[in-house]
């Protein structure tokens, strides 16, 4: 679905990313992976259209694509949820997962449909941790807040979605949940990106592993094909034994 | 000597059986739609469709609105209210019992503590219900975590629940002698119920490891249950893994239970005596993602050993889907890396390229819903007999 090449990104004298190449399908979780710094932020904000890129092709269903601002990459169909997942704790679902992009009828906003669309939506994610789509924010747990801003990211009929660290933070029970919903959303059709630390959440739900380190892109590999003590050692040194 | 052909009758009752299964699983469909799942023609469709409504099992009724041209198909629908069964599910620590209408919805529950008198305890509880005169009772479907004789539902081993030749099958239909009862094992309905209306619809080979105490497995292979010859297959707890390993209550040693089961990770995790059950499991696992040495070290020895077993399983029958359910959902999550490294490296690349890992869908319900399949299935396999 989404094809990166030869990307380079540098800030100042520094070099971030490196000829970064990078696949993602749809139906597959592809587990993006890498130490601290080693890059997987900036190339992720580089597909999202928060940096331009130096250097490099962005490709689309094999079309090259050009992604200036994140409404760029909205329209592409590409939604990123962000660490602090960027919700407003003082409006309700409805209302965050429609910021700034309301339905109107006239000059008022549309609610029936929205609200109607946010219950469609968490629906079909099999979300039922949520009692009530007008509940603020504010009151959810740290789970429900993450199944929301995956709910907000999928709603926009989108066809990549790119988590970053979406269990960082979480109890066990909220962890499980956002893994299986993370897993559902490529069961469903989506292509998503899985940012993680957590060995056991990329090998629970990934069906890639792409391995970043210090800014290249050392190896992407089926899950089917790599031991843990094989990623590992991908994240650390860059290179492992058995893999090319 | 071949069979003679179907009669006419043989086939229709068999198109009557396909529309009602197709309705009970799939819920609210057009009548078009089913023309085109089951390759039959409107006619025919027409026809099965007011014969089963008469029956009062369907009913028909204007579609919403579709926003398409043309005149929309009636749509088909199980009459939940009025057509079900009881489920039950005899685990560990508890009793669930249940009200189930056609088309899979729970109408009714009840839960307590695993009584000694479970008989009489599961019998009060179908007769608690509230029911009209006019409903029809299909049945009632046990899950039971033990080794169930199929023919009689004669518990042949349930050591978790203190059951030996226990006639369980016989002591129900004694007291409630109006319905059909049918006992199996809770690994085999489970994977009944998400191969109906859960994650593995669709998958005709899966596996689904069920975990309480001890660990079984619920086996679909080509479409169909694999239960064994008297009923008690799957009992994958039991595989010896580590020959050298530790005494198990069956009375052999390194079965997998005795490397994957609660006790050994509660013991492992040096976790409080008297503590036992997805509490104390998922104790252990919060104390590991916590950073606790102990508690990591016992989740990722039996990480490893579930990964050790179920690349077994994989290589035996080629699943494209295992699903970890019972407590083993939340000791798979948290132990991923190791399970998936373990069956990569011991799995043949052939059987193991397209399994898919995956964690149930219908959660505590499975269970239940997947006793009332069993007893559904004299009313799907003869809806008018």
């Amino acid at each position: 679905m989404l094809e990166v090449r030869g990307i380079n990104k540098s800030f100042g004298p520094v070099h971030v990313l490196r000829d970064v190449a990078l696949t993602v399908r749809s139906g597959e979780v592809t587990a993006l992976v890498g130490d601290n710094g080693a890059g997987k932020s900036t190339l992720v904000k580089c597909i999202g259209g928060i940096y331009p890129i130096d250097n490099g092709e962005i490709l689309v269903d094999g079309k090259p694509v050009h992604i200036h601002s994140p409404r760029d990459a909205a329209g592409l169909g590409i939604e990123i949820v962000y660490q602090d997942l960027a919700l407003c704790d003082n409006l309700d679902i409805v209302q965050n997962m429609f910021l700034g992009r309301e339905r109107r009828r006239g000059i008022v906003l549309d609610e029936p449909s929205m609200e109607h669309l946010a219950e469609q939506t968490l629906a079909s994610l099999s979300i039922r941790t949520v009692s009530s789509v007008r509940q603020a924010v504010a009151s959810l747990s740290g789970g429900q807040r993450q199944t929301v801003a995956i709910a907000k990211a999928v709603l926009w009929n989108s066809r990549l979605v790119i988590l970053d660290e979406p269990t960082a933070a979480l109890g066990v029970a909220q962890t499980a949940q956002v893994l299986e919903l993370v897993r559902r959303l490529a069961d469903n059709g989506l292509a998503v990106v899985l940012i993680s630390h957590n060995m056991n959440d990329v090998f629970a739900v990934s069906d890639r592993i792409a391995a970043l380190y210090l800014g290249q892109m050392v190896a992407q590999v089926k899950t089917t094909e790599v031991t843990h003590a094989q990623v590992v050692e991908l994240i650390t040194s860059g290179k492992s034994g058995t893999i090319a | 000597m071949r069979s003679p052909a179907p009669s006419q009758e043989e086939i229709r009752r068999q198109n009557l059986g396909a529309l009602l299964r197709f309705v009970h699983e799939r819920g609210r469909i057009s009548r078009a739609e089913l023309t085109t799942e089951l390759g039959l023609n409107r006619s025919t469709i027409g026809a099965l469709t007011a014969e089963l409504a008469e029956a009062g099992l369907v009913t028909e009724e204007a579609p919403r609105e579709t926003g398409r041209a043309g005149r929309p198909s009636l749509t088909v629908r199980a009459c939940s209210d009025s057509i079900f069964v009881y489920a039950a599910s005899i685990e560990v620590d508890l009793v669930r019992v249940a009200r189930v209408g056609l088309g899979g919805v729970i109408l009714d529950r009840v839960s307590f503590p695993r009584p000694v008198d479970v008989v009489g305890a599961l019998t009060s509880a179908v007769q608690s219900f509230t029911v009209d005169s006019a409903d029809r009772r299909i049945g009632l479907g046990v899950a039971i975590v033990g080794v169930v004789r199929r023919e009689d539902g004669m518990v042949r081993l349930g050591p978790h629940i203190g059951m030996r030749d226990e006639p369980l099958g016989d002591q129900l239909q004694e007291r409630l002698p109006q319905l059909q009862i049918s006992v199996a094992n809770v690994a085999d309905v489970c994977a009944l119920s998400e191969h109906t209306r859960g994650v593995a619809i669709g998958c005709d080979n899966v596996i689904y490891l069920y975990g309480d105490v001890g660990v079984g497995a619920g086996i679909i292979a080509g479409g169909h249950r694999v239960t064994g010859h008297g009923g008690y297959g799957g009992e994958v707890g039991h595989m010896v893994v580590n020959p050298s390993g530790t005494r198990c209550e069956c009375g052999s040693r390194g079965c997998w239970d005795t490397e994957i089961g609660e006790q050994t990770l509660l013991r492992l995790a040096e976790s409080k005596p008297d503590t036992s059950g997805q509490e104390a499991i998922l104790a252990v696992i919060d104390r590991a993602a916590r950073g606790d040495h102990v508690a990591q070290a016992a989740v990722r020895h039996v990480g490893d050993w579930l990964g050790f077993g179920v690349a077994n399983l994989v290589n035996i029958f080629n699943p494209e889907l295992v699903i970890f359910g019972g407590t083993l959902r939340d000791v798979y999550l948290a132990s991923a890396a190791q399970v998936r490294s373990r069956l990569n490296s011991m799995g043949l690349p052939a059987t193991r390229e397209h399994v898919r890992l995956r964690t149930p869908t219908l959660g505590d319900d499975a269970a239940l819903l997947g006793a009332a399949e069993l007893a559904f299935e004299p009313l799907l396999r003869d809806p008018l007999g």
